[in-house]
């Protein structure tokens, strides 16, 4: 098991206010790491300076054991991470082949007006949504008219045309029905066994539960407590999130965030 | 979700280009009341004076459709035409430069009016408003390109010929079976690159379009040609309407167009250059009204301070929508430019041939339009109903 993510000791203020203060976070390969927390906890800043969307004031980023400048969301995608946001930015539209392809269409050369050259693409396409058990009816249906796991398939299918070592998804299963968040959490299933690292933002326990191997709980900025699978019960992450049993919180960087 | 799933099978269908069909079944409807009422309507004779009078109106349309497809809208491209006739006129009749170089002239020009529109739409100002306000400059300048008199005759000119110059029937099929025989090789050759790479495919992607074609452009032929052979104007919307075919749905540019229309955000994290697209939306637009008002003008004989003005803009625009291109972006194909022109000059055409009064005519084009929009708001919210989802 090879590490491919490490963040070492970020930090970011926006203004006068500490959004990340020295997070530390680790992510090896085929392993689901989820990151929980209240609202404001940080969640949403570090998932912005992993995808790129924000650079931290201080600390480092390693991907794949080297160093790594995350000033965009194309360089955060050139080392090979990539993001799914909640609103998972599809264009309603168009269809399966021509979302999992946007900005990164397989054409031809200027001398043919840059043709689409849709049989690659459909058979790319095929392949990934496959490789996620994601089935549609046909690749060319609009995606306004599939269900919401069927959606969020497609946009971790998009992340995953560059093959990228690192998936972060953000609240993938908010706002889903019960089977359809089982659709979601198989996908996660799927690429961890892709060997890919998985980030997840959630604040659904019982998804957690279900699919992490490791859950980092932040609270105002800072990583409180890391649980590995089955060290932990509910009432622990709840007491971490949201620092009401002190105890209990201590217990958790002790039991899981000690090696670090 | 589950509520959404009758909708949205709609949307589906309607999104696969099967939203050409109420319109054609419209223009069917139209069609059999007028010709009820008047065995003149469909003869050959009214039918290319029908294709000639839409003519202008088509290929405005078709700039619209672009500027719809980004989500914009403009208003200020009919005068836009006037004004690129009062260039191509002024240069090429009293400027004596040869007719193709006052033509592109004209282009260029109404290509770098447009795109001063666009590029102060793309820092943020609603297109309504820039257009708007563009048309009424637009308004004061072609009384600044026009001679002192305010008026340009073309009768006689080689200028005339563009609209009166008929392509004889041999040529006309020769071209309708080249382009059929075109169209069905594509068709192969894309059927052949889906077998090689497994995708599921049959022969019937090459015949049944192909058939299709072939049927359209020989009928048309055919039609078109009964009186003097087929009417330039014709040929030029085919052509035009070839090349926006292409381009908006066999390539990488077409689909980042619908991108930017579909969801702009979403456009612009995918790293589709969105400002860009609404540029290359604005610019097409100014080529189309340009060649829409050298057509007119040629039609007419005639530039002056009413080219452009009057009906055309509304006209254009109600086209585009009624041959079902969204309002709202991101829905529509290029074809409802000639569709919804087909449509709109359909009822005009026979209110005109009844000798019925003006006033039918503006009641029954208003109703279209409206009934059109009222279709497109359903499509794209999936109720009518307000303040449902």
């Amino acid at each position: 098991m090879t590490t491919l993510l490490e963040l070492t000791k970020i930090s970011k203020h926006f203004g006068g206010v500490r959004a990340l203060h020295e997070v530390d976070l680790q992510v090896d390969s085929g392993e689901v790491v989820a990151l929980i927390g209240d609202n404001g906890a940080g969640k949403s800043t570090l998932v912005k300076v992993v995808s790129g969307v924000e650079s931290p004031d201080t600390g480092e980023i390693r991907v794949r054991g080297r160093n790594a400048r995350l000033v965009s969301p194309r360089a955060a995608a050139e080392a090979g991470i990539r993001t799914v946001f909640q609103d998972l930015s599809l264009c309603d539209n168009l269809d399966a082949v021509q979302n999992l392809f946007l900005g990164q269409e397989r054409h031809g050369s200027i001398w043919n007006g840059r043709r689409i050259r849709r049989h690659v693409m459909e058979e790319q396409a095929q392949r990934i949504l496959e490789s996620l058990s994601v089935k549609l009816r046909s690749l060319s249906t609009p995606v306004v008219a599939l269900s919401g796991g069927q959606r969020q398939g497609i946009a971790i299918g998009r992340a995953l045309i560059s093959d990228p070592a690192v998936v972060v998804l953000d609240e993938p299963t908010a706002a889903l029905g019960v089977s359809q968040r089982g659709e979601v959490l198989d996908l996660i299933q799927r690429l961890r066994e892709q060997d890919r690292g998985v980030v997840v933002v959630s604040h659904d326990m019982k998804d957690v539960r279900q699919v992490a191997d490791r859950v980092v709980v932040l609270r105002l900025g800072a990583k409180v407590a890391e649980f590995r699978r089955d060290e932990y019960r509910l009432p622990d992450l709840v007491s971490a999130m949201t620092g009401a049993d002190e105890g209990n919180v201590d217990e958790g960087n002790v039991d899981g965030g000690a090696d670090r | 979700m589950s509520v959404a799933t009758r909708p949205a099978r709609v949307i589906e269908l309607a999104a696969r280009g099967h939203r050409s069909i109420p319109v054609l079944v419209v223009l069917v409807i139209i069609w059999t009341v007028f010709y009820s009422r008047s065995s003149a309507y469909l003869s050959f004779q009214n039918i290319t004076n029908l294709t000639l009078q839409i003519a202008t109106t088509a290929i405005l349309a078709l700039g619209v459709v672009f500027v719809l497809l980004v989500g914009e809208i403009d208003l200020s491209s009919a005068v836009l035409s006037g004004v690129c006739a009062a260039v191509a006129a002024g240069l090429a009749v009293n400027g004596g430069l040869p007719l193709p170089l006052a033509i592109m002239a004209a282009i260029a020009a109404g290509m770098a009016i447009t795109f001063v529109e666009a590029l102060v739409i793309a820092f943020g100002v609603p297109s309504l408003i820039v257009t708007l306000g563009g048309m009424v400059i637009l308004q004061g300048l072609i009384l600044v390109v026009l001679p002192p008199e305010f008026t340009v005759s073309l009768g006689g000119t080689s200028f005339a010929r563009i609209a009166s110059t008929a392509v004889p029937a041999g040529i006309s099929y020769l071209l309708a079976a080249v382009a059929t025989l075109v169209f069905a090789g594509y068709r192969l050759f894309q059927h052949r690159e889906r077998r090689s790479t497994g995708t599921r495919t049959s022969v019937a992607t090459v015949l049944v379009p192909a058939v299709v074609v072939a049927v359209v452009l020989f009928g048309g032929v055919f039609t078109l040609t009964r009186q003097r052979g087929l009417p330039m104007p014709v040929l030029i919307v085919a052509v035009m309407l070839l090349i926006a075919w292409y381009f908006t749905t066999q390539t990488r540019y077409g689909i980042h167009l619908y991108a930017v229309g579909g969801d702009r955000e979403a456009a612009q994290r995918a790293g589709v250059p969105v400002r860009r697209m609404v540029i290359y939306s604005f610019l097409i637009l100014g080529a189309c009204a340009a060649i829409a008002g050298m057509v007119d003008a040629s039609r007419q004989l005639g530039v002056s301070v009413t080219s452009g003005a009057g009906p055309l803009m509304l006209n254009a625009i109600a086209a585009a929508v009624v041959g079902g291109t969204s309002l709202f972006g991101g829905r529509g194909s290029i074809w409802s430019a000639i569709l919804g022109a087909l449509v709109i000059g359909s009822i005009s055409n026979g209110v005109q041939l009844l000798g019925l009064t003006t006033e039918v005519q503006y009641f029954a084009t208003g109703a279209v339009l409206i009934i059109a929009v009222a279709v497109d708001v359903v499509l794209t919210r999936g109720s009518l109903l307000p303040g449902r989802r």
